[in-house]
């Protein structure tokens, strides 16, 4: 009895220590918890005001007010955003008289074009070079494996300065230019012909147009006998819009010092192009090829044995459960072509590193530039995870098991 | 005789109509860029070019008659390399017999020309071979490495350091940069992928901050920013073009190592860590001496990898205007002299790139073999 309650006891105070030891843990825990925070916050305001007041030193205060100065440079290619009589704001060409800040959105429009068309072009040249390295051709097996080897060890400034200098450069002159139905390659640009709208307001136009767009939809999308008749009337209508005279192709005219008409590429936004497609595509390639090694290859010989052509069994069985596998990795290959294109600085393209880079030096404003920039690359990266998780979110919720 | 060739032909190139006709279009564009390309490159290039400016694309402008530092440091580099090689593949005989080959290479292209640099050439492979064996065999000199690494990279510095920091370049500049960040880009890396899963959440969320914020800006405009900010922040001091360079890059690439490390540390086995604690061992000891090298091993391919990209970054370095071995190219271009050369230098530019990338890759792939065939 006397036992029990000694017992008793002792197990109350070991119960009531222990709870002691954790209240003093937990206070110890959320003590070092907030000096760590404390330390740094206060690191950060340190660096913050060193830069600062060494700023300040140079005549130069923490502001944002400088993005509605005039820039007074001009910026070779890109649209920018002015808000002026009309209703909303709309798309111009950068001049300079316009302020700092739609300089930047200039720059931002430059990269996210050469971005969102590199992301497009290197996706599909990736797949090709990833499917043609396990192609059972062993010329173009190897010849995959060497460009794609080659582009991987080598730098891609490298490569964008050498498609530069070493080839788009080296086109001939406007006056002397290679032409081929209405394409015009030279050292000026690159020069396509476009598409234009003429039927504005006309409601058989209107009607045509429709179709034509529903009939693509339907070429693309569905996959039995009715994708046929989509493409063929398709065809019919945009013959017919060609003909009526609705939809016009705006072909571009060379003179002696340049071109007019059509849509023009610059040699800069060329050469980067080039550079980023062919290096980002050679990643994918690689993302693509471990993909579907790792498919296990009984898919390969049941979809053999059901008789199915290889590039049946490419096409239905193999790339479908590929582009599951390979989505978050292709995001990744996005995010850092997106990066890329601030190489663009070495050619002379006005991305937003570039036109950053010119602001700083003419303001001396360089810390509210890189905070403007960095945020600019933050939300596209951003963006796009948040897109490809979205995809990648929807193909395997209605995905089959895997 | 002929069975052979046509039956692999019959498999390889002929075997489905859509091979034929891929075959019959791409063969022929193949041997005849190969015939254009060997044409010009026998031809019609003149490759005198790259003899007569060697001196500038390996060393910048290094004062000529400090070549010797130069070489000096290179010796010791290539002995890291053998030393780092052998901790993780034994010398075997017919690499040895690769070696060797290189030596005969090396005295039969450069003896005419150059003595001198057939004779660093030559010390530097003998010094590769033989501290690759003595790690390979030795136990000691294994444990030596790391301490001797450090020594190692003290010493190039005091040898290229003395005529000027700012007149590093070319080639050197390059491999200088991309081993001094991979080596300290390492540990802080450690920190931040334990950071990451530290007990504190204050300290996940900054290193977490800290990871993704460098993983989505561009390098380029770390470096240029490191390299504005570092004077503002340190007026009284002046701190080399070259070290804010080295800076930036560690930075930004001490995010990205902490990736592959965080990797390799969630690959680690729960048990290995409970089974520590339930011996009592303390936090610390845990980390150091059960999860990382374990995490580390895993993950050594990786970083090998990240050593291949911090070397094609290398040329990022124009923008703080350092002269790397790609800009090296494009100051002997901007000679009037040379300027119709474009194709021999940039030939030479790509070629070594290949070769060096091509090598690390090579041994990347290596490891990652060796590794997996360990832990089977």
């Amino acid at each position: 009895m006397a036992l029990e309650q000694a017992n008793a006891g002792v197990a109350r105070s070991d119960a009531a220590s222990i709870v002691a030891r954790r209240r003093r843990n937990r206070v110890k825990y959320q003590a070092t918890q907030l000096a760590i925070v404390v330390v740094a916050i206060a690191l950060v305001l340190l660096l913050g005001m060193l830069v600062n007041s060494g700023l300040a030193q140079r005549g130069i205060n923490f502001t944002f007010t400088f993005l509605w100065n005039s820039a007074g440079f001009d910026i070779s290619e890109g649209k920018t955003v002015v808000f002026d009589q009309s209703i909303g704001p709309r798309l111009t060409d950068f001049t300079a008289d316009l302020n700092l800040a739609q300089a930047f959105v200039a720059g931002l429009f430059n990269t996210l074009k050469v971005a969102i068309l590199g992301i497009v072009l290197s996706t599909v040249l990736g797949t090709l070079f990833g499917v043609g390295r396990l192609s059972t051709n062993w010329v173009v097996r190897n010849l995959c494996f060497w460009v794609v080897e080659f582009v991987r060890n080598t730098p891609l400034l490298i490569q964008i300065v050498f498609w530069y200098f070493a080839v788009v450069l080296q086109f001939p002159a406007i006056a002397s230019a290679a032409k081929f139905h209405g394409v015009i390659i030279s050292q000026q640009g690159l020069y396509l012909p476009t598409l234009t709208w003429q039927g504005a307001g006309d409601a058989v136009a209107l009607v045509l147009l429709t179709a034509c767009v529903v009939a693509i939809v339907g070429t693309i999308f569905d996959r039995g006998r009715a994708r046929w008749l989509c493409c063929a009337v398709a065809v019919v209508v945009f013959a017919l819009m060609l003909g009526k005279g609705t939809i016009a192709v705006d072909f571009p005219m060379a003179s002696k010092f340049k071109a007019s008409g059509g849509t023009s590429i610059s040699p800069e936004m060329a050469a980067l192009l080039l550079g980023i497609v062919f290096n980002s595509a050679s990643y994918i390639a690689e993302i693509v090829r471990g993909a579907i090694d790792t498919l296990p290859k009984g898919q390969w010989e049941a979809a053999a044995a059901l008789g199915l052509s290889r590039r049946d069994i490419v096409n239905d069985i193999i790339l479908p459960q590929v582009f599951r596998v390979v989505l978050p990795s292709f995001g990744n290959q996005y995010i850092s072509l997106t990066k890329n294109t601030a190489l663009g600085i070495a050619i002379g393209y006005p991305d937003l590193f570039n036109i950053y880079g010119t602001v700083a030096n003419q303001t001396g404003h360089s810390l509210e530039g890189i905070i403007i920039v960095m945020l600019a690359y933050l939300v596209i990266s951003w963006i796009i995870s948040a897109i490809v998780g979205a995809i990648d979110h929807r193909l395997n919720a209605v995905g089959a098991a895997r | 005789m002929i069975a052979k060739p046509l039956k692999w032909s019959h498999h390889n190139l002929f075997g489905k109509p859509f091979d034929v006709l891929l075959s019959l279009t791409v063969i022929p564009a193949v041997i005849w860029m190969a015939f254009e390309a060997l044409r010009w490159a026998l031809t019609v290039a003149q490759w005198d070019i790259i003899p007569r400016s060697i001196r500038v694309l390996m060393i910048g402008i290094f004062p000529a008659d400090q070549a010797w530092r130069a070489w000096t440091a290179a010796l010791i580099i290539t002995a890291l390399l053998g030393a780092g090689l052998g901790c993780v593949f034994a010398l075997r005989r017919h690499h040895g017999l690769v070696l060797a080959l290189c030596a005969l290479a090396c005295l039969a292209a450069g003896f005419v020309r150059d003595p001198v640099a057939v004779g660093f050439a030559m010390a530097g492979l003998a010094l590769f071979g033989g501290t690759w064996f003595a790690s390979s065999h030795s136990t000691v000199a294994r444990r030596l490495v790391l301490p001797g690494a450090a020594v190692g990279l003290i010493a190039i510095f005091a040898v290229i350091a003395p005529p000027g920091v700012g007149l590093w370049g070319g080639l050197l500049l390059s491999i200088l940069l991309t081993l001094v960040t991979s080596i300290v880009s390492l540990p802080i890396g450690i920190l931040l992928a334990f950071g990451r899963r530290s007990r504190f959440s204050s300290v996940r969320w900054i290193c977490t901050a800290y990871i993704e914020v460098m993983r989505s800006v561009p390098l380029i405009l770390v470096i240029y920013w490191i390299w504005i900010i570092m004077p503002v922040l340190t007026p009284q001091l002046s701190i080399a073009d070259v070290a804010r360079g080295m800076i930036g890059f560690t930075i930004f690439y001490s995010a990205y190592v902490a990736e592959y490390v965080r990797s390799g540390l969630q690959a680690v086995p729960r048990g290995q860590v409970e089974a520590a604690r339930s011996l009592g061992m303390a936090e610390f000891d845990i980390n150091r001496s059960i999860v990382l090298p374990q995490a580390l091993r895993v993950v050594v391919p990786a970083l090998v990898g990240n050593v291949l990209d911090i070397f094609n970054a290398a040329p990022l370095v124009f923008i703080i205007g350092l002269t790397d071995f790609l800009r090296a190219g494009q100051m002997i271009l901007a000679n009037p002299e040379y300027s119709n050369r474009t194709y021999e230098v940039y030939a030479f530019l790509f070629l070594t790139y290949f070769l060096i990338g091509s090598v690390i890759t090579f041994v990347a792939r290596k490891l990652e073999a060796h590794l997996a065939r360990g832990s089977r």
